[in-house]
């Protein structure tokens, strides 16, 4: 409106009108509405306390719509506030609307008032109409509602709790539980208590308390079920009352004024408190249709049946069963307690019991009374029971009679189970089986075995107290006696009422060590031993299966079981089996003859491992090889079939599986391509269970001496294979070695007289002269010599040759030419030294072919390292070095004796070239030289030097130029070499 | 009057085996009184101080005016009182809140309410020594037995009722021990025996 009125643009005096009338139209309108709504009239109330129901009924003419409100009327809350849709009670004519409080109608006042509604127009409310509650100021003491309620599982129940004037509230407790509390009014608390459980037999309590915590009052609740019932149907014993019977279900209200009330067709009854579900009630006579109602407080159930007498005839217990019992049959008698059985067709079941079995006969009849049981057990105690059913519309068997017991009467005995256990000799056991009690048929008194010769009359009886089942027999006597061969064995068993049938077994007294059976694997089942056999068509006897454990040899304990004719198996179980234990099981024909061996079995009921390991494990070596041998596990150990062994080889606490021998027989094992070292080797049998713990030895492999010694004559026999050939070679190119190393030597040109015989010069050391080696090792090895040590009473102008070529103790030949030696005698270069050391102490006498040793001596002292020569050069050195000369004996080496050694006899010492170059007659000759041109002069002058008839060497080669010579040592060394070589294999 | 009851009452006439009797017989109820009490305060989740207000039993106030027959006669009329009502108390009980299985709660109520017949035989006895028995019977006109409606008042009731049977079992013990001291002598004797049986055990 105010937008309108500020637009200057519009037509305001023309719109204003036209709005003005719309909105006054509008309002006349609702106005006329206002009019028509009714406000209701003669609210009033009316109240169902138990169920807590609130009937509101008004007048407000045509008007189907209303709005209730309800108020709690102190505290002004609102409980209720919504618009229902109530139409007019034909009836009646108000209107009537049903409100369900949640808390007791009693615990407040309550406010309630009514107004009509049609769309948004409603009319003004009623006038307020109030619920007194039980609150009031006039009604002063304490109050709780609701007051013993019966509720089912699982609802909820709202209480309230009036406070008294003047008194403060405290809680409410719902049995043992504090509850949280609404407030209602001023005195007027609440609480809800939720699906609720089962409560107590005497209901479960709602207590009030004040603010002191004293009981002040209190409700109390029961919490059920409404009934249920099932099964229910009615029958008769008698043939005249009737009997109904029907499944309930606890309820849980029990007490009298809260429990379940039952009526049979309208008939009220009372029924006993049981825990049982099962419920019966009497009627007594035959009505045919029943119908069963049960009712509690929280709900109703009914059940109806229909039937026949006829139909429905469950007998009762037969009574006073007595008994006339026989050996093989009883009859038994029974009475009725009605006299209208006499017509009745019954159907009767008769359960006899013994020794813990049940059998059930079935007997028929009208007037059945008495029945007789057949089969029956001699002397065993029976206990029996009768029940029976309508023959005719058969309904349901009645109850059982009381147990009645009896015994039967006793006969004479079974004839036992015998059987005979031979050994190798004629000696043995006679076994039978213990009789059963059933077997017995009696009190047994005895047996009685009895051994005879059909051919013969020889009889041998023993008679035996009731616990004996085995008997020792010899028939040494009888074998001799006898012709036949033959000895029946006979068994009788004895009871109070006479003597049984005999059980024979005849005896073939042919004795015979071999086993003429192959023996079969028998395997244990579930169900024991199964033994299988060919059937023989032609024989018609029945079996014996004997068995015993294996290691048994001598009057073993036999076990048997007898087989009927036809049959080609049979599962051998016994509690006597043991696992780990062999068992022989042997399969005889039994006939009126003696028993044939047609079969025999070794098994095992379980196999273990073994228990002991082989025996006598031993190791070999053979060669290189080890050899293992073991001994066999004793039977009673094996425990199992050996499948073979493994074999291990231990390194510290691991076994390593070398071999695994399949064969149970394998006794030994050869262990190849071991080194030298000690070994542990561990055998283990194994049988299907496992290995056994083992065996274990040791050996510690020596080296194969053998082959040592064959690798040394290899060597040996290649070295000289390779020297045969070398020489083989040289001779072969003689001429040509000759002609490249030992070219001719022009006949020498003497200026002077050398008409001289030409002899050698024999130089013969004294006898007693000694060779010392002295190793010195602050020496190198060039300082390493052979020092002869004169003899003081020796020849003292022989004491410098002899100092110069002898090294050895004993006398020896040194031997020079002469053309190449001077007259003078030979002396040393340099003084004595008695200090100096001397290689070949060990020779006792030495042929030196001087010249060669010289020239020996001459090269190899240079073409060696000197430092190798000091390490290893020994002077008693090693074979290798005998030819060399690096090491060996060089008597020239003694111009390399330090100076120190030599003193003062030495006031020029040579140097150490000189010094090598030793000894040199021909010094003369070398002026003659036809050579000399000082560059080549070393190998022309060698060349054209003198030399040894027997070596051939070149005697004197330049002093001067030798080091010039050391500079080619690799070539004149060998060439100086293969001289030494073919000049000492020279003869 | 009295004071001849009284004299009557000092000679060998009153038994003193049945005064012991009664005692022991009172001090047993007292010992099962307070294990119902115990009982039904568990059955019903009531805390032990739950006040219960008013007697039930009404007799003629204690007076020390009263001798040995009228304390006999007053004794005799209260248990009797607590009989009927404890009588009355276990039929409503098992008809408004009874049925199912009986349990410990049951049963010592029959022990307690055996008792108390046993107990009020021997005080009729002692009573019947003391005085005749043509005072023998009190009457019980005016006595509450009907009880309250209510199930909680109902159960209320019922434990008051025992409360009440186990003050006149005290009363009773304390009666029956202020006897003349002749007897009680005689009490004291068989209490000793009794005692004895009881350390025994």
């Amino acid at each position: 409106m105010p937008h309108l009125s500020v637009n200057p643009s519009s037509k305001p005096n023309c719109s204003t009108v036209w709005l003005i009338s719309v909105l006054l139209g509008l309002l006349a309108v609702h106005t006329n509405a206002n009019d028509v709504l009714t406000v209701p009239q003669q609210v009033s109330l009316s109240t169902n306390m138990d169920s807590q129901q609130l009937s509101i009924s008004w007048v407000a003419g045509a008007a189907t719509t209303f709005d209730l409100m309800i108020l709690r009327t102190e505290l002004n809350e609102s409980v209720f506030y919504e618009t229902v849709s109530v139409m007019v009670s034909q009836l009646s004519g108000r209107h009537e609307w049903n409100w369900t409080s949640v808390e007791p109608l009693q615990c407040t006042s309550l406010s309630i008032k009514v107004r009509s509604r049609e769309g948004q127009s409603t009319s003004e409310w009623s006038n307020t109409e109030i619920l007194q509650g039980s609150d009031l100021p006039s009604e002063e003491e304490w109050q709780m509602f609701p007051l013993d309620r019966v509720v089912p599982v699982g609802a909820n129940t709202t209480f309230c709790c009036i406070v008294k004037e003047g008194e403060q509230f405290g809680t409410i407790n719902y049995g043992n539980t504090v509850m949280n509390t609404t407030r209602l009014s001023r005195r007027s608390y609440a609480t809800t208590v939720v699906n609720q459980g089962l409560s107590r037999t005497s209901g479960t309590n709602v207590i009030c308390y004040n603010s002191f915590k004293e009981l002040k009052i209190g409700a109390v609740l029961f919490v059920g079920y409404p009934p249920l019932l099932s099964d229910f149907v009615c029958e008769t014993h008698d043939l005249t009352s009737a009997v109904c019977l029907w499944n309930e279900r606890n309820t849980n209200l029990n007490t009298k004024t809260r429990g379940t009330r039952h009526m049979l067709n309208n008939r009220t009854f009372t029924l006993s408190w049981s825990r049982n579900p099962k419920k019966e009630c009497r009627v007594d006579h035959w009505e045919g249709n029943w119908t069963l109602v049960a009712v509690n407080p929280l709900g109703q159930y009914s059940l109806t049946d229909s039937a026949e007498l006829s139909h429905r005839v469950t007998p009762v217990a037969p009574e006073n069963l007595t008994s006339v019992a026989h050996a093989m049959n009883a009859t038994v008698l029974w009475q009725w307690k009605y006299d209208g059985y006499s017509s009745l067709a019954l159907v009767c079941q008769v359960e006899l019991t013994s020794q813990g079995y049940k059998t059930n006969h079935t007997f028929s009849g009208v007037d059945l009374r008495a029945v007789v049981l057949p089969d029956l057990y001699p002397y065993e105690d029976y206990s029996v029971q009768v029940r029976c059913g309508a023959q005719q519309n058969f309904w349901k068997w009645g109850s059982w009679s009381e147990t009645m017991s009896f015994k039967s009467s006793s006969i004479v005995p079974e004839a036992p189970d015998m059987w005979v256990w031979m050994n190798k000799d004629y000696t043995g056991q006679v076994f039978w089986k213990p009789l059963t009690r059933r077997q017995s048929r009696g009190l047994m008194t005895g047996y009685e075995v009895t051994l005879w010769s059909p051919g013969e009359s020889l009889q041998h009886t023993d008679i035996l107290p009731p616990d004996t089942f085995a008997v020792p027999v010899n028939l040494t006597l009888m074998a001799t006696a006898s012709s036949d061969n033959m000895v029946m064995a006979t068994v009788t068993a004895k009871n109070t009422e006479g003597v049984s049938l005999p059980a024979s077994v005849l005896i073939h007294l042919r004795l015979t060590d071999t086993d003429p059976r192959a023996v079969s694997q028998a395997v244990y089942t579930d169900s024991g031993f199964s033994l299988f056999w060919q059937s023989d068509v032609n024989t018609t006897c029945a079996y014996v299966v004997e068995w015993h454990n294996a290691s048994c040899k001598w009057n073993c304990p036999v076990d048997w079981i007898k087989v009927a004719p036809g049959n080609t198996n049979v599962s051998i179980e016994s509690a006597n089996f043991q696992p780990g234990v062999r068992y022989n099981f042997s399969l005889y024909s039994s006939s009126s003859e003696a028993p044939e061996l047609l079969q025999r079995w070794q098994g095992y009921m379980q196999e273990l491992v073994p228990s002991s390991p082989v025996l006598s494990l031993l190791t070999t070596q053979e060669d290189s090889d080890i050899l293992l041998t073991w001994g066999h596990i004793p039977l009673v150990n094996r425990r199992g079939f050996l499948l073979g062994y493994n074999i291990y080889i231990s390194s510290g606490s691991q076994l390593t599986l070398l071999a695994n021998l399949s064969d149970p027989g394998s006794r030994s094992y050869t262990v190849k391509g071991l080194s030298e070292g000690s070994y542990k080797f561990t055998v283990k049998a194994y049988t299907s269970a496992g290995e056994d713990t083992g065996a274990t030895a040791s050996i510690m492999l020596e080296p194969f001496t053998d082959w040592l010694i064959l690798e040394i004559l290899a060597s040996l026999g290649v070295t000289a294979l390779f020297l045969v050939i070398v020489t083989f070679l040289c001779y072969k190119k003689r001429k040509w070695v000759k002609k490249a190393f030992y070219p001719d030597i022009p006949e020498p040109k003497l200026p002077g007289d050398w008409s001289r015989s030409q002899a050698p010069l024999d130089v013969k050391p004294p006898h007693h002269s000694l060779v010392h080696m002295v190793e010195r090792p602050e020496w190198d090895s060039s300082k390493e010599a052979l020092v002869v040590i004169p003899e003081e009473d020796e020849d003292e102008d022989g004491q410098g040759i002899g100092d110069e070529l002898v090294d050895t103790d004993e006398p020896t030949s040194l031997r020079y030419y002469n053309q190449v030696v001077d007259e003078r005698p030979i002396r040393p270069r340099y003084p004595d030294s008695s200090d100096s050391s001397a290689s070949s102490l060990d020779s006792a006498r030495t042929d030196v072919t001087y010249t060669g040793i010289h020239t020996s001596g001459s090269s190899f002292v240079f073409q060696l390292d000197p430092q190798g020569s000091s390490e290893g050069h020994q002077p008693q050195a090693d074979p290798s070095f005998c030819a060399g000369g690096g090491g060996g004996y060089r008597p020239q080496m003694q111009s390399r004796v330090p100076s120190d050694d030599t003193g003062s006899a030495s006031p020029n010492p040579f140097p150490e070239p000189q010094a090598a170059s030793g000894y040199k007659p021909q010094s003369s000759w070398q002026m003659d030289s036809p050579v000399d041109d000082g560059e080549g002069r070393s190998r022309a002058s060698s060349l054209g030097s003198p030399t040894s008839i027997a070596s051939t060497l070149f005697l004197l080669p330049d002093g001067e130029d030798h080091t010039e010579e050391k500079r080619q040592p690799s070539s004149s060394s060998a060439a100086t070499w293969l001289t030494n070589l073919l000049s000492s294999t020279k003869p | 009057m009295a004071a001849r009851r009284t004299r009557g009452m000092t000679g060998p006439d009153v038994s003193r085996s049945t005064v012991a009797r009664a005692a022991s017989i009172a001090e047993q109820l007292r010992y099962e009184c307070s294990i119902l009490l115990e009982l039904f305060r568990e059955k019903e989740s009531f805390t032990a101080d739950v006040l219960v207000d008013g007697r039930l039993v009404s007799v003629t106030p204690p007076s020390s005016q009263l001798d040995t027959r009228d304390k006999l006669w007053r004794l005799h009329s209260a248990l009797m009182q607590c009989r009927s009502l404890l009588e009355r108390a276990i039929a409503r009980e098992e008809e408004e809140l009874g049925g199912g299985k009986k349990g410990d709660y049951e049963t010592q109520r029959k022990m307690v309410k055996d008792r108390l017949s046993y107990l009020l035989i021997c005080t009729g006895e002692l009573l019947k020594t003391a005085g005749g028995a043509a005072l023998l019977t009190p009457s019980l006109e005016g006595l509450e037995l009907d009880g309250p409606t209510a199930l909680f008042e109902l159960k209320l009731w019922v434990y008051r009722i025992f409360k009440e049977v186990d003050y006149w079992t005290k009363t009773a013990i304390t009666t029956l021990d202020a006897l003349p001291s002749v007897i009680a002598k005689e009490r004291v004797r068989t209490s000793r025996v009794r005692t004895t049986r009881s350390t025994r055990r």
